[in-house]
């Protein structure tokens, strides 16, 4: 690395750009900082809030370690040692990896795109502050002694009300859907921000590796969560109401829950190491000193494996009874797996063999994933082969399995990438013997640890046990383990110091110490609030030497590089070429998504504490804060094409058919969908699978209610049409929007009829219970439409839409074309289960 | 030196020796590549065709599979409901795969439409084999033990 120190500017214009975007664009002093909504300031904030919850999840795993040291430990009881493990895994998982990987992407993304932020930067805000409250209430659960107890993946029936009466995995379901919400959050923000908002001129053929794998990444989040999202309401409402969707005994079944988690607990291991791999990408060939070997087969590669991860999670369940032929499915899947994973190292590889490497502290921790990944993938493929598994199952050898995959495919590359951009977040360089002793420490101490578990587990020990015997020749195995684990604990102990020591102490470096290709380290370092002074235009000019296009960007030669009626602008371009499209104006630090998430902490805390009426009431709060949220965003008036500099105009956003907003929305109709699918497939594989069907009553839904339901359904739908089709002709529309909301009252009106005369009653029966929460679903997306109406004639009085600007129309003709669809089928559902249950009748 | 402004290894297939150390290749000396049309974005959702229908065949023949066992189908009516199931979607994702293979990209669309036309062909043909290889041979075991 070199050690010159920054030069500033040598141009006043680049200085005057700097304060006046400064500006517009900096998070205020002291309590305004609670309104930060800037990608740089959440992205830090949500960095240094995971490593903390490392930092807790790690204690949790050493506690656990010195419990095991030694045979017949008295350390913890029972209980304790539940509630210890439970932890370590939940928060290792949903409080550490997944918003770790989100803060890299968050902090990261749009700098390496070259443009100044996400196109929804409250939602940015909001996400950060549900993840920092969902966390809080699992840890205050864990010092109040009521934390969850089940394993981290929470399996019913033990998760269910007869085994765990307490609150413990209400705190489990309800923080980790909070935590939830929040990566659903980001990860729309994600997709609809790289498709949209990058640097003009890039191109997808030209877009960095980075940005693909957090582009496929932030996809499968929002296909792989739902079903945990679902799962979790389902188990809190069993819990809370009696609805039995789990319960055996009443047409209910416990595996239900295993195949709603596993389809979100499998891709997410994948979630978690595709941001890493790109971390890698990103590395790699910088000090391989040449371009990533296989750019498009990686591309290629990471798309297979998105797919195929969420086709495989019947492999966590190999031992469940599940016929053999349907587990080769997911045998064969498992397998194959590992060729789009090859492909990655492979490409890696040889670029490093093809270009001329240097040795830096980055790659050290790059070696320590080579090693620990493949080891963790070769024992993958032994797992994937029913016959083993089925010797291996719930035993340490899966735990170590799962450390040396999701530990190594994590920790070794996010340690790599924090050094790596260690100098773009501080502006100075490691202590490099410190950092040096610190990766051995871990490197030895993490091996040490897991791989005794594989031997323990080939020994026959199973996990979760909280003591064992003494004579099961595990003795030896579980000190080295435990010792290995705390030589772990003292390396990253070690990198903590090191980064401090850094941040104080480390020699400042000019810009781009790494000589890297990518737009990140084209600005000042640490970065601004507005991350480019102006926006670069990718193509034959970057090629320039990055002090030259920084400087020459730092001056507002690129694109908006000047401040204007004090917004905040960048650029949205088309999603394949980029080309500028549009001018995007985002909205100022505001307490709204703070706000917000404290609303939302209510709704969830009430819930917790069975206070049902302050929940409902909390969330209607919160619905009404985003309706308000809506009222702020956007312009007053039209202005038609604006200059964005270098000689070109484009329309603002509220302007364009191709507006973030409405791929969000398609973004967060895909998730919506996933979820609804997911109930879907619980209705029959409770009809197909679960023991007392058919239950002793009947089902006899209302058919006029269910046609009347889904006449007023159609009816806001044609209303939606209507109304965008007035404004387009500049008419006036809320006649129409008026008639929608009607609709859509007179069918929740219905749907909810439906619910109260649902035969079985929903806590007697599964039946039931599945035909009332798919009339729930449709009521909650008739709810949610009518909010859009409001929203509508709210921004309509105000000016906010307009003939020209008719972005809030379309928003609301997608949504209630989506519930249509949605309720039609859950209707039709409903309708058809008599015929369903006869079915079985006459299998009986 | 730093190199481009550009992502790593872009067309890295077409990098000259030429070219400065880890610097992609670069557009053309003019600048933007990306070709007189937009490359428009529907086209995208071909990336996921290959593998959407792999999915399609996981959820068919799983779903197919549990209704013959829990409906007790005889071994042989099942084996065969599920045969033709494969089948279908052996010849779909080998329709888009010869479907995106001759057919030549736009010249129009410049580089992004090669690039993207690369990788649907691609990701078609590794959609077909992942489609043989993880439903094929089970369809040999017996059918509801």
């Amino acid at each position: 690395m070199s050690e010159s120190i920054e030069q500033p500017p040598p141009v006043s214009t680049a200085l005057r750009l700097h304060r006046q975007l400064v500006a517009i664009w900096a998070t205020g002093p002291g309590l305004q900082r609670l309104a930060a909504v800037n990608h740089s300031v959440i992205g830090l904030r949500m960095m240094i809030t995971s490593f903390t919850f490392f930092a807790i999840g790690g204690v949790l795993g050493m506690l656990t370690r010195v419990q095991l040291a030694t045979p017949n430990a008295a350390f913890m009881d029972a209980e304790t040692y539940n509630q210890v493990f439970t932890m370590h895994g939940s928060m290792m998982l949903f409080l550490f990896a997944i918003p770790m990987v989100e803060s890299f992407a968050v902090y990261l993304t749009p700098k390496i795109l070259g443009t100044r932020d996400f196109a929804f930067p409250r939602l940015t805000a909001y996400g950060y502050w549900c993840y920092l409250f969902g966390a809080t209430i699992l840890t205050v659960s864990l010092l109040a002694g009521v934390a969850p107890n089940g394993g981290w993946f929470m399996y019913t029936p033990l998760s269910s009300n007869v085994y765990t009466p307490g609150v413990n995995a209400d705190v489990w379901l309800l923080g980790v859907t909070f935590v939830e919400i929040s990566a659903l959050s980001l990860a729309m923000e994600i997709v609809v921000s790289i498709l949209k908002m990058r640097a003009p001129g890039m191109s997808l053929d030209r877009m960095p590796i980075f940005a693909w794998y957090i582009l496929v990444t932030a996809m499968m989040m929002i296909v792989a969560f739902p079903p945990l999202i679902l799962g979790s309401i389902l188990l809190e409402i069993e819990r809370a109401f009696g609805l039995p969707f789990f319960d055996p005994t009443r047409g209910g079944d416990a595996l239900l829950w295993q195949h709603l988690f596993w389809l979100f607990g499998h891709p997410d291991v994948y979630i978690i190491f595709l941001p890493m791999a790109a971390v890698l990408s990103t590395i790699i060939p910088v000090f391989a000193n040449r371009a990533l070997v296989g750019y498009r087969a990686i591309v290629v590669a990471i798309i297979a494996l998105a797919f195929l991860s969420f086709g495989i999670w019947v492999h966590h369940m190999f031992t469940v009874g599940i016929p053999h032929l349907a587990l080769a499915f997911f045998s064969a899947g498992s397998a194959i797996v590992a060729v789009p994973t090859a492909v990655q190292i492979f490409a890696w590889l040889a670029t490093l063999a093809h270009g001329k490497p240097r040795w830096d502290l980055p790659m050290l921790y790059v070696f320590g994933f080579f090693f620990v990944f493949v080891l963790g993938g070769l024992t993958g493929v032994m797992l994937a082969i029913v016959p083993f598994d089925w010797q291996a199952h719930d035993t340490y050898f899966v735990v170590a399995h799962m450390h040396y995959v999701v530990g190594g495919a994590l920790a070794f590359p996010m340690l790599a990438g924090l050094y790596y951009w260690l100098p773009l977040l501080t502006g100075r360089t490691a202590v490099q013997r410190l950092s040096t002793l610190a990766f051995w420490l871990v490197f030895i101490g993490f091996n040490m640890t897991f791989f005794m578990m594989h031997l323990t587990g080939l020994l026959g020990m199973p996990r979760r046990i909280y003591t064992y015997h003494g004579d099961e020749a595990w003795n030896g195995l579980n000190l080295l383990s435990s010792v290995g684990g705390f030589i772990m604990t003292i390396g990253f102990a070690l990198v903590v110091i090191d980064l401090v020591v850094q941040v104080r102490y480390g020699r400042r470096v000019r810009r781009d110490p790494w000589r890297a290709p990518t737009l990140e380290w084209a600005m000042p370092i640490p970065p601004q609030a507005y991350a480019f002074a102006s926006i670069p235009h990718v193509g034959a000019e970057t090629d320039r030497a990055a002090g030259q296009i920084a400087l020459s960007l730092a001056r507002g030669e690129g694109y908006l590089g000047f401040a204007r009626n004090g917004w905040q602008e960048t650029l949205g371009v088309h999603m394949t070429t980029g080309k500028p499209d549009q001018l995007i104006v985002l909205p100022q630090p505001t307490y709204l998504p703070l706000v917000t998430a404290l609303v939302t902490a209510v709704a969830v805390l009430a819930l917790l504490f069975k206070l049902y009426l302050l929940s409902l009431a909390a969330v209607l709060v919160i619905a009404g804060l985003f309706v308000f949220a809506a009222q702020r965003s956007g312009h007053a008036r039209d202005y038609g094409p604006m200059p964005v500099g270098r000689g070109i105009s484009v329309p603002p956003h509220t302007e364009v058919a191709g507006a973030p907003p409405f791929l969000a929305l398609i973004c967060t109709l895909i998730a919506d969908g996933t979820l609804f699918t997911s109930l879907l497939f619980g209705t029959f594989y409770l009809w197909i699978a679960a023991p007392n069907w058919p239950g002793s009553v009947a089902p006899d839904p209302s058919r006029a209610l269910a046609l009347g339901a889904a006449a007023a359904l159609a009816l806001a739908a044609v209303a939606a049409r209507k109304s965008l089709r007035a404004l387009a002709s500049g008419r006036h529309a809320q006649g129409w929007v008026g008639l929608g909301m009607l609709a859509l009252l007179a069918a929740i009106v219905m749907v909810a009829r439906l619910i109260a005369g649902v035969m079985p009653h929903p806590s007697d029966h599964a039946l039931g219970a599945t035909a009332a929460a798919l009339l729930g679903y449709v009521a909650v997306h008739a709810g949610i439409g009518l909010l859009f109406l409001v929203s509508n004639t709210l921004r309509l009085r105000a000016g906010f839409v307009s003939q020209r600007r008719l972005l809030d129309m379309r928003l609301t003709r997608l949504w209630l074309d989506y519930t249509l669809v949605t309720g039609v089928i859950a209707l039709v559902l409903v309708l058809a289960l008599p015929t369903l249950v006869n079915l079985l009748g006459g299998r009986a | 030196v730093s190199a481009a402004r550009q992502p790593h290894g872009a067309n890295s297939a077409r990098r000259g020796a030429a070219q400065r150390p880890h610097s992609p290749p670069g557009p053309p000396a003019s600048g933007d590549h990306a070709g007189t049309r937009a490359v428009p974005p529907r086209l995208l959702w071909w990336l996921a065709a290959g593998f959407g229908v792999w999915c399609s065949a996981l959820v068919f023949l799983y779903a197919l599979h549990a209704i013959g066992c829990v409906f007790a189908w005889r071994p042989g009516t099942l084996r065969l409901t599920l045969a033709l199931v494969f089948l279908a979607h052996v010849l779909v994702a080998a329709w888009i795969w010869r479907n995106a293979a001759k057919s030549v990209p736009d010249a129009a669309f410049g580089q992004t439409g090669n690039f993207v036309h690369t990788a649907v062909v691609w990701t078609a043909i590794a959609a077909v084999v992942a489609t043989i290889v993880t439903f094929g041979p089970p369809l040999l075991l017996a059918t509801c033990i």
